[in-house]
């Protein structure tokens, strides 16, 4: 008799465990399917906005089998803010991306793992000029920000500025665009290095050069300076006639032209800003992922690395200049470095002054009334 | 139990207490059903009836006390039986009719459960469309039937159910008057047809009165009176039975004598002093202020004489199809209202006022309930 | 047998139907376990770092109100003030006209009641982003208007400020009222209308009176519009962003863009997005206290429909058809028509020509692995694991939001609901990062930082508060009669459930799950922080093109996108049609009856 009304409660009991195990099923599915196929060594994460880190980790794990990197590829401002907030937790096991400020912080808070620059790796010239001191991260190749490209349609060489200071002039009034720095990673170290420019021809200290590079931006802006979002929003404004010219990435500018953009041309006034691609390790990831991370950062540099790195995104981030002895651009287009003029900046000196020139871009120059 | 006992079954609620919050919602309850009886609770709003048939339905469960159903205890102590295993059934205030099912759907759904075959179980359900005459509304859908239609299919579900104990939750209270009446006669007829024991709260008297074997009357959570509708009408056992099963009159009056047991001379405030016979159930010692209670068929009215009694003046007359009902003032503020005669006082007329002692009560005002 | 199913000394574990206290209290502590992994913590972790950016390590102070000055000064202040004065008039309007929409649609005999009841719903569904993108392409110099030979220059400046920005999010929000206005409307028989008229009063004033009654949903809808307007990003980061008009979301997205982010300024502007639903919430329950929604039972009358003559029914007609039109399909237009041009704006010297090469395009693998493909069907996924997730909690939190109105716990649920709809994605995303990847977390409790779970629960967090709230209204109007009828008359708990409640919500149950998959395939502030390695969801592929490779390709892969979601809601809803009886269509939702 008992037995009856025990199994009655036992039954539906039963009935709304199911009900339950059912909605949580297909999230352990995917619990389970996620952590799935861990092997014994797992490798680390690369965290990467590069265009061709795809490639490059398809790569260098098809030649090294002992591990596996696993990519996480993202836009550079996502990455940080998950490095930033994964706090004393990290679980990157190497960043690559675009500008050196943001590891020039991470080594200030000592975040990287020292002496990391590959030792077998023979830098040019402007190569070695991005090599910090402590050996924290390692430049991979170089673009320019701070290019000016132009639609060679709307307006001539001959009438391009020959000087920064030129662009604030009537003649130009209108006509200029570039990116918001907070939006796109390569115009921050632009702004810093035109600032650093302005304030040494001024010889000043830093925050003369800063009073002097708000003038300048200031003045852009009275003049008509038109800020979009990112390289390709300005690239959009400029093929739509918005404006006829930028100051933006060197590698966004060829890379238009050599697709829907045949008028596009790039001038460098002088100075440019030279904008390395840097790779860092987490110095606070265990021996092992230190170890591979090395590895992978060796590879980069070697020349099946750098092969990699010239062919995969060739209309995009494979347009840069090779900071290896001895590589060469991969595409004719690109000039010679030289004809640039490019500067490089203190990424420890203008890293910690990010957020503050930023937040006053944004306030004054992309929503200033 | 098995099947082929007889189907009604005796229900017995004892010690029955429900606490919401703060609030007492039932006191201490307890109440026999025999089988086959028509138990109607009655009780105003709030007094606790609709909490005790729902405990009986297993909608609610008591804070203490034990309820048994067919002699099996479906509530007390550790023991909770779920509703759809005390094998009743009900009719909702509101119908609860499901309106994505059809009529005939609606009236299925407690058999879906039964052993019936399903040739049976339609056969059944065709029967108790026809008892309840809305065969032709078979194919409907509750939002397309009037409100006694959809009262109809919500009986006829209940009917269903084939089980010994069926309750009502005020079914009628959201009808009009003369379809109210009309269905009343059916609940009756129907329930008893069926054999079945029934529990019906509402707080209309008439209704009670008109349904009930058994009358319980209810306030504030408590049982006041439980009783035939004869004896709680004839012996109300507190001024608020009296009160709330109809008066047509209450006076402070003072008692002047005895006139043997359970009935005392009381001398009324209006009239000159003027005593009448009431009955009481309590003993009264002389110049006791009391209440005095008067049903209207305690009442009635005459055409002035000489002789002593009361006097009253007419002040309202309204026609019921059989008679007149008469609002009578008695004296400066004193009145009585539904004063049944068979012919017409016009209004502004004097009569004589007479009083039935079986149907005039004296009560003690300060005491809400008697034992 | 009969009798030992009777029996009753057997220790049975007491299972009432009315909430006996201890089981209520347990499933309420374990339902306040669930929301507090999935929302409170995470977002409480975010917000904490506003006066104490130490806990994360993200600044040396453990208790500071520097922030709070920041938050409140010049752009960040600019931000918050436009945010709020945006939302506040959007939230009006939306009511206004949802409220002329519903009483057409639901108590006149106005053209197309069904089409525009469906079309309601794909409003609701249709992502922010997705109608800027669509009023751009359009609007834009040598956008799709004017491959159509349409000048739109004079209105071009015009949108891309306050006034689009409006106009956008009116749109967005039209339907959260338009519904809530809808159930309300349910509740309000024709007799109090006729009885204002006969005693005299006109239509206008008729309507003046009958308001009042329904006057409990139009808060909620203005509650509701404000929240869902306050927390958007789609529109702040497009339309506002380039028409240099900061929103709080925006500048709060701006303030942890930087390198170092300034977390903890954003943490203040959220609080104050949270912060800023409580005045409508205060002011609604006081005026909802002690009234109930319970209406649906089968004793429900439909309500009778005014007949327009044929010319106000023409008027009134398209006037809907006006709303409709300017809400979702100008929007839609401007993408499909703007996919279908070649080089969309770019002044082309050989003039406009029609293409489908950005269609060609779409599923072609290229050079950075993010085609549509994949990550497409990444998101059909994610959407079906986190609508179905969703629905789930959002009946049980709907069921307890109605269960004890005027209760604290009712009033605490619902308070946290609408401030977590207020919650802006980028800030569940990091304070999931925050608080699922502290070593506490990932080694004592669940480790999924990185995974899609992760993800999927966010988007869950993410859903369900107004999931809920969207259910509250349908969920609320059953009455608890139909189910106790069923108990009563021999069915057990689950049938019970099954074959009277079920029915009735089968339509919202189907039409908030559609709603929460394609916000998910949509969703992407949260996605873009949080999708593990190599899972690129859809939004993000489209964010991608969009503003860095190519926009056109962008476009079209939004189109089909949309065309997919479009695709999916027609095939649920056929699927409900063929697999449920016919009475389950006849009642249970305003939504889609007209």
């Amino acid at each position: 008799m008992n037995l009856h009304t025990k199994t009655n409660n036992v039954l539906r009991k039963r009935v709304t465990l199911v009900a339950l195990a059912a909605s949580l099923a297909s999230m352990s599915y995917v619990v389970s399917a996620g952590t799935a196929g861990a092997a014994s060594n797992p490798g680390f994460v690369l965290y990467s906005s590069q265009g061709y880190d795809h490639a490059s980790v398809n790569a260098f794990n098809a030649t090294n089998p002992g591990f596996t990197v696993t990519l996480n590829d993202n836009s550079t401002g996502p990455l940080l803010q998950q490095i930033q907030a994964e706090g004393n937790n990290p679980k990157w096991g190497v960043l690559w991306v675009d500008g050196a400020s943001a590891f020039a912080q991470l080594d200030g808070e000592g975040k990287l793992l020292r002496n990391s620059v590959p030792p077998k790796a023979k830098f040019n010239t402007l190569g070695l000029q991005n090599v910090p001191k402590d050996g924290s991260f390692t430049p991979t190749g170089l673009t320019v920000t701070g290019a000016l490209c132009y639609d060679s349609s709307q307006i001539t060489a001959a009438q391009l500025p020959s000087s920064w200071s030129q662009l604030t002039s009537s003649q130009y009034k209108g006509l200029l665009g570039m990116n918001d720095p907070s939006q796109s990673g390569p115009t921050f170290p632009m702004i810093a290095g035109i600032m650093d420019y302005l304030g040494k021809y001024k010889s000043g200290s830093t925050a003369k050069s800063v009073s002097a590079g708000e003038s300048f931006y200031t003045a852009l802006k009275a003049n008509g300076l038109v800020v979009n979002a990112v390289n390709g929003a300005t690239i959009t404004a400029m093929e739509a006639h918005t404006i006829s010219m930028a100051t933006i990435q060197s590698s966004a500018c060829y890379g238009a032209a050599l697709t829907t953009f045949p008028s596009m041309k790039v001038k460098y006034l002088s100075p440019s800003i030279a904008l390395p691609s840097v790779i860092g390790i987490d110095g606070k990831a265990s021996k092992t992922v230190r170890k591979d991370a090395q590895k992978f950062v060796d590879w980069v540099l070697s020349p099946a690395g750098q092969a990699v790195m010239q062919t995969a995104d060739p209309q995009g981030d494979s347009l840069f200049w090779p900071v290896i002895k001895g590589e060469n651009p991969a595409n004719p287009i690109i000039p010679p470095l030289s004809t640039t003029h490019a500067i490089s900046t203190n990424p420890y000196t203008w890293g910690k002054l990010e957020t503050q020139i930023n937040t006053w871009f944004d306030s004054n120059i992309v929503n200033g009334l | 139990m098995s099947e082929s006992s007889p189907r009604a079954v005796g229900v017995s609620m004892s010690g029955l207490g429900k606490v919401f919050g703060e609030k007492l919602a039932l006191d201490d309850v307890s109440i026999e059903v025999d089988p086959g009886t028509f138990l109607v609770l009655l009780g105003p709003s709030g007094s606790g009836k609709t909490t005790l048939l729902r405990c009986v339905a297993g909608i609610e469960r008591p804070s203490t006390g034990t309820i048994t159903i067919g002699g099996n205890l479906v509530v007390g102590g550790k023991t909770y039986l779920p509703p759809e295993r005390r094998r009743l059934a009900m009719v909702f205030q509101d119908y609860a009719l499901w309106p994505h099912l059809s009529v005939r759907k609606n009236v299925a759904y407690p058999l879906s459960t039964s052993s019936f075959e399903k040739s049976e179980r339609s056969r059944r359900c065709d029967d108790l469309l026809e008892r309840v005459g809305i065969s032709h509304l078979a194919e409907r859908y509750p939002n397309e039937l009037s409100g006694g239609e959809q009262q109809r299919v919500a009986l006829a579900r209940a009917l269903a159910a084939e089980v010994g104990l069926i309750l009502f939750d005020e079914p009628l209270s959201n009808l009009d008057a003369d379809r109210r009446e009309q269905l009343r006669i059916e609940i009756a007829t129907l329930t008893r047809d069926a054999g079945m024991t029934a529990i019906y709260i509402t707080h209309d008297q008439s209704e009670a009165f008109a349904l009930a074997d058994q009358i319980g009357v209810l306030n504030q959570g408590r049982l006041v009176q439980l009783d035939t509708p004869e004896n709680i009408y004839r012996h109300p056992h507190s001024a608020f039975v009296a009160r709330f099963t109809g008066v047509a009159g209450e006076f402070p009056v003072r008692v002047t004598g005895a006139r043997g047991e359970h009935c005392v001379m009381v001398a009324l405030p209006f009239g000159a002093g003027h005593s009448i016979e009431a009955s009481t159930i309590e003993n009264f010692d002389s110049g006791a202020d009391v209440q005095l209670f008067v049903r209207s068929s305690g009442v009635s009215l005459g055409v002035p004489s000489n002789d002593e009694g009361v006097r009253g003046v007419i002040i309202d007359v309204a026609f019921n199809g059989r008679g007149y009902d008469h609002v009578v003032e008695v004296g400066e503020g004193f009145t009585l209202t539904k004063v049944f005669a068979p012919m017409k006082f016009e209004r502004g007329r004097n009569v004589k006022v007479c009083f039935d002692p079986s149907a005039c009560f004296v009560m003690d005002p300060t005491r809400e309930v008697s034992k | 047998m009969a009798i030992a199913a009777l029996d009753t000394a057997a220790p049975v574990t007491p299972s009432p139907m009315t909430t006996s206290k201890k089981r209520g209290s347990l499933g309420g502590v374990v339902l306040w376990i669930v929301l507090t992994l999935l929302i409170l913590a995470p977002v409480g972790s975010f917000l904490i770092l506003g006066v104490s950016p130490r806990v994360f390590q993200q600044g040396s102070q453990w208790f500071t109100l520097s922030y709070v000055r920041q938050a409140f000064s010049s752009y960040f202040g600019r931000g918050i003030f436009n945010s709020l004065w945006v939302s506040t008039s959007v939230a009006i309007l939306s009511v206004c006209v949802a409220t002329a929409l519903a009483w057409l649609i639901h108590r006149t005999n106005v053209g197309g009641r069904k089409f525009w009841a469906v079309m309601m719903w794909l409003l609701l569904m249709m992502p922010t982003w997705m109608m800027t993108l669509g009023w751009g392409d359009l609007l834009q110099p040598f956008g799709a208007a004017q491959a159509l030979g349409i000048n739109t220059h004079w209105i071009y400046g015009e949108f891309f400020g306050p006034l689009g920005i409006v106009v956008v999010l009116t749109s967005a929000a039209l339907p959260f009222a338009y519904f809530i206005i809808s159930a309300g409307l349910q509740g309000l028989g024709p007799e109090f209308e006729d009885a204002a008229r006969i005693h005299g009063a006109g239509p206008i004033r008729s309507l003046q009176t009958v308001l009042p009654i329904i006057a409990p949903a139009l808060l909620s809808a203005l509650a509701i519009c404000f929240a869902e307007t306050m927390s958007d990003f789609g529109v702040a980061f497009t339309l506002g962003y380039h028409s240099n008009f900061p929103m709080a979301t925006y500048v709060l997205f701006n303030a942890i863009s930087n390198f170092p982010a300034n977390f903890s300024v954003a943490a203040v502007i959220a609080a104050v997005l949270i912060i800023s639903t409580i005045p409508p919430i205060v002011l609604q329950s006081h005026v909802m206290r002690k009234r109930s929604y319970a209406v649906l039972s089968g004793r429900t009358r439909a309500p009778r429909r005014r007949q327009l003559a044929r010319g106000p029914r023409a008027l009134a007609t398209a006037a809907v058809a006006g709303v409709f039109f300017i809400a979702l399909g100008v929007p839609i237009l401007g993408a499909v028509i703007g996919s279908l041009v070649k080089n969309l704006g770019i002044d082309s010297p050989n003039g406009v020509h029609f293409t489908l090469t950005y269609y060609a395009q779409i599923f072609k693998p290229s050079i950075q692995g993010n085609s549509l493909g994949a990550p497409l069907l990444l998101s059909n996924q994610l959407g079906l694991v986190v609508a179905t997730g969703t629905g789930v909690l959002a009946v049980i939190l709907a069921r307890r939001l109605i269960a004890n109105p005027g209760s604290w716990s009712q009033r605490i649920t619902d308070v946290f609901l609408l401030g977590s709809v207020a919650v802006p994605g980028v800030v569940l995303g990091v304070g999931y990062i925050f608080f699922y990847n502290l070593s506490f977390i990932s080694n004592n409790v669940v480790s999924i930082y990185k995974t899609l779970p992760l993800l999927m629960l966010a988007l869950v967090a993410n859903a369900v508060p107004g999931q809920t709230r969207f259910m509250a209204g349908p969920v609320s109007q059953i009455q608890p009669s139909l189910g106790e009828a069923a108990r009563v008359h021999g069915a057990g708990r689950m049938r019970a459930w099954r074959t009277t409640n079920l029915p009735l919500m089968s339509r919202v149950l189907l039409w908030g799950w559609l709603l929460t998959f394609t916000k998910t395939i949509a969703e992407l502030a949260i996605s873009q922080i949080l999708y593990p390695p190599s899972q690129e969801p859809a939004s993000v592929s489209i964010q991608s093109y969009l503003a860095n490779f190519a926009p056109n390709t962008g476009t079209a892969m939004t189109v089909v996108t949309l065309m997919e979601m479009l695709a999916v809601i027609g095939i649920a809803l056929t699927v409900y049609r063929l697999v449920t009886p016919a009475g389950w269509r006849r009642v249970g939702f305003s939504g889609v009856q007209s």
